[in-house]
């Protein structure tokens, strides 16, 4: 008897082993002690703020500068890998807000998404009245960060005006003249006699995974995977023609098909292309994995669909919301205001991190003008600069990630099939009107 | 007609060696290209034709992995979640092993058959609930939020239980004859036999904790309580990434993988061995 009724006893523990004590590291869970209802206005207390790599340092780079005007708040950032920072942020708010921080870093793609998804996870800034900077940003990135009720939902900040990367020893060894190029059929010309002549490809593009070529093309026609209705627009005449000139690259053996980001810098450092069509943050990789390649760098704006055509197209970004957990509401915003709002931290992200500003009145800044030594001697901040204005709208929706898979499938199919643009698109464009409901726009 | 046999063995032997040596190069190459990352300048491993030669930044690529994630803070807190994970739990399986084979109760088959069903709960299912109660216990961002939930893990309790069975009723009968308790009989005489399973399943559990990414990535908070893999992930940023620090990470973390295999290979071995053999 005594057997089974131990064995029992071992069984059923072993099973809910769990219950072992354990010692270990005994830290605060939450970081915060709000105090914001002081009732002198003093905004006061700790908060806690998620970002990745660089983005999280330049955050840390404005604390100082925050604190004088804000002396009795502590910041705290923490530099979450960018994946990971989702993987925590989904997990804690389907968890009903636990373990998150006070603010934190979005892609402004993925907005719309999260929005969706927990529509009361982000603190209204509205309500808070950010709206009266709403004149400061361009329009992509007010659309962007806005709800359907025109609410800021995260507060603008960095942005990824879309360029052309280009190497001129490699232009120069061809005989190309970068400046000539004004159309997309320029760029397929020019790619076609710098490939004769040097051996190198035009662009690199990981042909079934990443569609970052067709999306600038897309937003400089002013069209997007949604319109603004959130119908799929993947079978407009713009997102056709896109890829068809996608198409004609591939045809002229002008992309290197490559593996993933690692692959994209690969061909860059080596030389396997001779240009990369990418945005602005593009630069400080270049900069950072090419160093032996200084002054071989410039950069001409997107090639337009027609002579006189906007070029103007965005590709990334980023902005900072506020939890709606957040035991200190105050102190988050006026962090977040501070942060986005102002010149001074703004520049300093730029010129530490190459975090560009969509702040409209930090490009006033001389330092836009500067010639980079690293670039040819090129101020390409500026060209940078005198682009955001001119960037078309984009309505990311909820099913951004969805749309993003089927439109690099209807690219893989149509450079490695060679099926008819129209036709993958098409099949894109049906396939996501059955996962999501939406209709398509005809 | 004896040397034709004899050069025939030689040829046999040469393509055996070199076979194993091309086996050995595939599988080692990684390695050293890691090493190579690890001691060379980020954009290096871009370049073609590939360096194949260490290079002399690892002093400084040391540097930098330590103030970007603070290496050595980080390592200790994986060597303690793991080593405290791997005795517990190695315990606690064996013992429930221990008992689902060798004892009769009510429900054992129940119980186990539950158990199996368990290994085919995905990870991901548990993650949202398990954080939640970690959340409402307060045990965020503590040693244990990491260690306890996985210490009772079903294939390990699996495997101890199918090696628990091999041993000879006759055996145990006899050492209560004797007059042992049970936890006499369990410690002296079961676990003594079962070194070989020990070890295997130890070797598992050590490399499950201490490979172990998403659960510690969501539950520990601040980046002095992350554990080696978390901090390694955390390099990665959007656009700049610093791949010699991130080739020193990971070579550093493989360092006590290799170890602890080193140190439990033999056991590990002869229990390969032990099973393909039939008393």
């Amino acid at each position: 008897m005594f057997k089974r009724k131990m064995a029992g006893a071992f069984a059923g523990v072993m099973l809910v082993g769990g219950l072992a004590a354990c010692g270990g590291g005994d830290d605060d869970a939450g970081t915060d002690n709000g105090n914001a209802g002081d009732g002198d206005g003093e905004v006061s207390g700790e908060i806690t703020v998620w970002g990745w790599n660089v983005a999280a340092s330049s955050m840390e780079l404005a604390i100082e500068g925050f604190n004088e005007e804000y002396p009795d708040v502590e910041v705290n950032v923490q530099d979450i890998g960018r994946l990971d920072l989702y993987d925590r942020l989904t997990v804690g708010l389907a968890a009903g807000g636990s373990g998150l921080p006070d603010v934190t870093l979005i892609e402004t793609d993925r907005i719309d998404n999260y929005v969706a998804e927990f529509p009361e996870g982000f603190l209204n800034l509205s309500e808070y009245g950010y709206d009266e900077y709403a004149s400061e940003f361009g329009d992509a990135k007010i659309q962007a960060t806005q709800n359907d009720d025109g609410d800021f939902i995260a507060a603008p900040w960095d942005v990824g005006p879309a360029a052309v990367f280009y190497r001129v020893d490699i232009f120069e060894e061809a005989g190309v003249d970068a400046d000539s190029i004004e159309t997309w059929d320029d760029f397929v010309e020019a790619g076609t006699t710098i490939k004769d002549a040097t051996g190198s490809y035009m662009v690199p593009i990981d042909i079934s995974a990443d569609d970052a070529l067709f999306r600038m093309m897309l937003n400089q026609q002013g069209a997007y995977y949604f319109d603004d209705e959130g119908n799929i627009d993947l079978t407009s005449d713009e997102a056709v023609q896109a890829m068809e000139k996608i198409q004609e690259l591939h045809e002229n053996e002008l992309v290197a098909n490559v593996d993933g980001w690692d692959g994209t810098v690969t061909s860059t450092v080596n030389g396997n292309v001779a240009t990369v069509p990418f945005g602005v943050w593009y630069a400080g990789t270049i900069m950072d994995q090419a160093p032996e390649l200084e002054g071989d760098w410039d950069v001409f704006e997107l090639p337009a669909f027609e002579d006189g055509g906007n070029s103007a197209a965005n590709l990334g970004g980023s902005d900072l919301s506020i939890i709606s957990g957040t035991d200190n509401p105050d102190a988050a915003y006026a962090f977040v205001e501070y942060f986005t709002t102002t010149v001074e931290p703004q520049m300093a992200a730029l010129d530490e991190y190459g975090m560009f500003p969509s702040l409209l009145s930090t490009y006033e800044e001389d330092y836009f003008d500067e010639e980079s030594a690293f670039f040819n001697n090129s101020p390409v901040f500026r060209t940078f600069a005198d682009m955001v204005e001119d960037i078309p709208g984009a309505n990311y929706t909820s099913d951004y990630a969805r749309a993003f898979r089927y439109a690099s499938d209807a690219q893989a199919s149509s450079l490695l099939q060679g099926q008819s643009p129209s036709e993958t698109l098409r099949q894109a464009a049906e396939q996501l009107e059955n996962e999501t409901g939406r209709t398509i726009n005809e | 007609m004896m040397k034709k046999k004899k050069t025939r063995e030689l040829l046999k032997k040469i393509g055996l060696y070199s076979f194993l040596f091309i086996g050995v190069i595939i599988s080692m190459f990684p390695f050293y290209w890691m090493f190579i990352g690890a001691t060379n300048p980020s954009g290096q491993i871009f370049s073609i034709p590939p360096n194949l030669t260490p290079g002399d930044h690892f002093f400084e690529n040391l540097r930098n992995l330590n103030e970007s994630v603070g290496i050595w803070r980080v390592m200790f807190n994986s060597l303690v979640i793991t080593l405290i994970f791997t005795a517990v739990s190695v315990f606690i399986c064996s013992a429930a092993g221990y008992a689902f084979a060798k004892f009769d109760f009510k429900g054992r088959n129940a119980i186990f058959f539950t158990l199996l069903l368990a290994i085919m709960i995905p990870y991901h299912v548990t993650l949202i609930p398990l954080f939640k109660l970690m959340a409402d216990l307060e045990w965020l961002n503590t040693y244990r939020a990491v260690i306890l939930p996985h210490l009772s893990y079903p294939f390990a309790i699996f495997l101890m239980r199918q090696n628990m069975k091999a041993i000879p009723d006759s055996l145990i009968e006899a050492s209560r004859v004797d007059g042992a308790g049970e936890f006499r009989i369990f410690f002296r005489v079961v676990l003594p036999t079962m070194r070989p399973a020990l070890a295997a399943v130890a070797i598992f559990l050590f490399m499950f904790q201490w490979n172990n990414f998403l659960w510690p990535l969501v539950v520990m908070n601040s980046s002095d309580m992350y554990t080696l893999p978390v901090a390694l992930s955390s390099l990665v940023g959007m656009s700049r990434i610093d791949y010699g620090q991130i080739m020193l990470g990971t070579t550093i973390s493989t360092l006590p993988i290799m170890i602890f295999f080193l140190l439990l290979q033999k056991q590990f071995i002869s229990g390969i061995l032990g099973g393909s053999v039939k008393e």
